[in-house]
């Protein structure tokens, strides 16, 4: 199980939400560039299609690949109260004949992104990753090197915390004071809840800037 | 004291007159400047001082008669004293009536002497300051008057006078400037800092919109995926996809299952594999060899020989319990009994070397091992069962024991009617001692104490008990006869079930009933063998023959 939130924010105050969570990390940023595949299954495995995403890490020297299936949300009157969705995650390792071992299940590609950004892993009572990217597509089949931005002026920012089902809360309030750390800037919600961007964003991100002006990391 | 109090004014009103008129800086008082001849005049301080000096005899006078009423002890004459301080009191306002008309503007006067007051008024009244007050003055003097103390006065005074001014214009123009900058910073106005500025709804709208349009491809994949005419792969892979996709994915050829299988292949990259269009569409005609049923025994013969073949081929295919529900003929018996030894060959190479001098044993027994062939000993037989026994039990979970047990149960009453003889008890005691060792690695100590309690009990109860189990059609009292007669009433466990059965049909011969079929049918057919060879007290006796019997009774069997 995963606990989640999303936001967004504007590619100019980008640089102040970085200056902010390298403060609150300590430990430098980590590149991310990952090109994302999301296949679908076919017929043959069954009526209902499941989804399966393979994220081929594109940052390091090797490409490595990665399983990964989403499920289902945990539902339920207490989970409508929190600010943050807590899912069910599975991933795994694979080797990078994964692509074509789908394949051969009988999954199709159904879409395919790559995320570019950077990403912090912090300690703040859960283990908890904050990646920010900006989105990808390509107008070729699977064109890493042609792609474009969907969004040019917005970038995404993904709060993620593993958990377990007997200590979600505890996963479910940290991130949720994360996010308020994170409150003069952005704004964060559960995935598919539109927030929209904070009106103090550019004042905050004008005093991050200001603060940090001076200072070369 | 009265008396004094009021003779010091007289006097200090002399003293101030000279010194408040002038500047007397440091000038001692002879050197005070006269008053104006017509004030002097006017204020005609002889006669004032006389008519002090005439009242203050007068006052003298007044005290000594006091004294002496005091000292007489007698009341004085009333009316005559109110009658003197009366003249007392008007003629000291007269003094002060006149020196008030004149020097109002330099001469002070107690106004108001009481009892209290009139010690202090001599200090208060003198013009002299107090000794410190005078050095702080001094001080203040001296640095008011650096350097210009020896000039002229007007001098002094025009300097004094500048440094006055320039004082002034420095304090109008720091306040002009607190002025200015109150209103520079809008202090001087109540007003609060001005608002947040609020997105035009234009802005926000648009941001919306992109944000919904982001959420959307990361979340969801929308407006990410390609109409299938643009899905063609493009002849420049990136690197981390050249390796992956560079062979095509959907021509691989999976049908011949056999030969996927005795490749071991982990190859579905690209060995053997066309490089065709597009495979992201079809990949519904990729299979995969292994996902096929296990072959039959027969047409698998080749395969055993690989040693790369997985341990537990037949486990959980679907047809392994169907072959154990056929009953096949005893030419296909024979084979598969060829075939179950290989394998038990093959799987002897992957047991744990702790079993390994046994398994060499069996190897070594084992192409003599043949139904056909029933010159072994029976201790060798026993060996081999008892190896196969171990692999058996060691390979197979408790689940598969029992339902190999339930679908064995049936076949082995088929083959226990005809074959369970009264050797049994001595085949049990036999090869019981021998499985000892092997059966208490593995099965609970249940089935040892029924290993004891059938070497202990008689074998003619043994074997009387077995003869009316053979007639039974279930397979589990008569392993419960089997426990009772051990003493166990218990064998709900898996494991004990099986270990039982080893009893069971092992009271005849105690090779493993567990496991593969066809292990199960070679042990069979080497059950029969022994039953064949051990005659009622014989324990092992290879009896050659007896051999042409074997498969006559095989046939028997297997009706």
């Amino acid at each position: 199980m995963e606990c989640v939130v999303q936001g967004i924010i504007e590619t100019q105050h980008v640089e102040a939400l970085e200056t902010l969570l390298q403060g609150l990390c300590g430990a430098p940023k980590e590149r991310v560039r990952v090109h994302e595949l999301c296949l679908k299954s076919g017929p043959n495995l069954g009526v209902v299609p499941s989804e399966v995403r393979l994220l081929c890490d594109l940052a390091l020297p090797t490409p490595t690949w990665t399983v990964r299936h989403v499920g289902g949300a945990v539902r339920g009157a207490a989970a409508e109260q929190i600010c943050v969705q807590v899912r069910q995650v599975t991933e795994s390792k694979a080797s990078n004949n994964v692509l074509r071992f789908f394949y051969a299940l009988g999954y199709k590609l159904d879409h395919e992104l790559l995320k570019v950004g950077f990403a912090f892993r912090l300690q703040r009572g859960a283990q908890i990753t904050v990646t920010v990217t900006s989105a990808y597509k390509m107008p070729k089949l699977h064109s890493t090197d042609e792609a474009v931005l969907i969004t040019p002026s917005i970038q995404l920012v993904e709060i993620t915390a593993p958990a377990a089902a007997d200590n979600y809360n505890e996963v479910v309030s940290a991130v949720t004071s994360l996010c308020e750390h994170l409150a003069p800037l952005l704004h964060l919600s559960k995935p598919g809840v539109s927030t929209g961007i904070v009106p103090t964003a550019a004042a905050a991100a004008a005093s991050l800037m200001l603060n940090s002006g001076g200072k070369t990391l | 004291m009265e008396m004094g109090g009021g003779a010091a004014p007289p006097q200090g009103q002399q003293q101030p007159p000279p010194g408040a008129a002038a500047e007397a800086a440091a000038a001692p008082r002879p050197a005070a400047e006269r008053l104006n001849a017509a004030v002097v005049q006017q204020l005609n301080l002889e006669s004032v001082k006389t008519r002090a000096l005439g009242l203050d005899k007068a006052i003298s006078r007044i005290l000594g008669d006091f004294d002496a009423y005091a000292r007489a002890n007698s009341s004085p004459k009333w009316q005559d004293v109110i009658g003197q301080f009366s003249m007392v009191s008007m003629e000291l306002f007269n003094i002060v009536e006149d020196i008030k008309k004149v020097s109002k503007a330099f001469a002070v006067y107690p106004r108001n002497v009481s009892a209290e007051n009139a010690a202090i008024l001599p200090v208060m009244l003198s013009s002299k300051l107090l000794p410190e007050m005078e050095a702080e003055d001094n001080t203040k003097r001296e640095q008011l008057l650096y350097g210009i103390t020896n000039l002229p006065i007007h001098t002094q005074i025009e300097k004094l006078k500048a440094r006055i001014d320039m004082i002034g214009s420095a304090c109008e123009a720091a306040e002009k400037v607190i002025a200015d900058c109150r209103k520079a910073y809008g202090l001087a106005s109540r007003q609060g800092p001005s608002l947040v500025p609020t997105l035009d709804k234009v802005q926000a709208a648009k941001i919306q919109e992109q944000e919904n349009l982001l959420r959307a491809a990361v979340n969801f994949g929308e407006g990410l995926r390609m109409p299938g005419d643009q899905r063609q792969l493009p002849s420049s892979l990136p690197s981390h996809l050249v390796d992956v996709l560079s062979f095509g994915d959907n021509t691989q050829n999976f049908g011949d299952n056999s030969g996927v299988y005795s490749k071991n292949t982990p190859a579905f990259t690209s060995n053997a594999v066309n490089n065709q269009g597009t495979p992201i569409q079809a990949p519904g005609a990729q299979q995969i060899g292994r996902s096929a049923p296990s072959p039959s025994g027969v047409s698998g013969t080749g395969n055993f020989d690989n040693a790369s073949t997985p341990p537990m081929p037949y486990a959980n295919s679907p047809r392994s319990s169907t072959n154990m529900m056929n009953t096949p003929s005893p030419q296909q018996q024979l084979q598969q009994q060829l075939q179950q030894q290989q394998q038990q060959r093959q799987k002897m190479m992957q047991v744990p070397s702790q079993h390994q001098q046994q398994l060499h044993s069996q190897q070594q027994l084992r192409p003599s091992s043949t139904p056909g062939v029933l010159g072994q000993s029976t201790m060798s037989q026993l060996h081999d069962l008892q190896g196969q026994a171990q692999q058996k039990l060691q390979q197979l979970p408790g689940q598969h024991q029992m339902q190999y047990s339930q679908s064995l149960s049936q076949h082995f009453q088929n083959r226990q009617m005809q074959s369970m003889q009264q050797n049994m008890a001595q085949n049990q005691l036999n090869q019981g001692s021998q499985l000892r060792s092997h059966l208490s690695q593995f099965t609970g100590a249940g089935n040892n104490a029924l290993l004891n309690a059938a070497q202990a009990s008689p074998n003619s109860q043994m074997i009387s008990n077995i003869s009316t189990a053979m007639q039974s059609q279930s397979f589990l009292p008569r392993m419960q006869q089997f426990g009772l007669n051990g003493g166990h009433p218990q064998r709900n466990h898996a494991s004990q079930m099986l270990n039982d059965q080893m009893f069971g049909m092992g009271a005849s011969n105690p090779s493993s009933m567990v496991g593969m079929q066809q292990q199960q049918q070679s042990v069979f057919g080497n059950m029969q063998t022994n039953v064949q060879n051990l005659q009622p007290g014989m324990v092992t006796l290879p009896n050659p023959t007896q051999n042409p019997n074997f498969p006559q009774q095989r046939q028997q069997n297997q009706q």
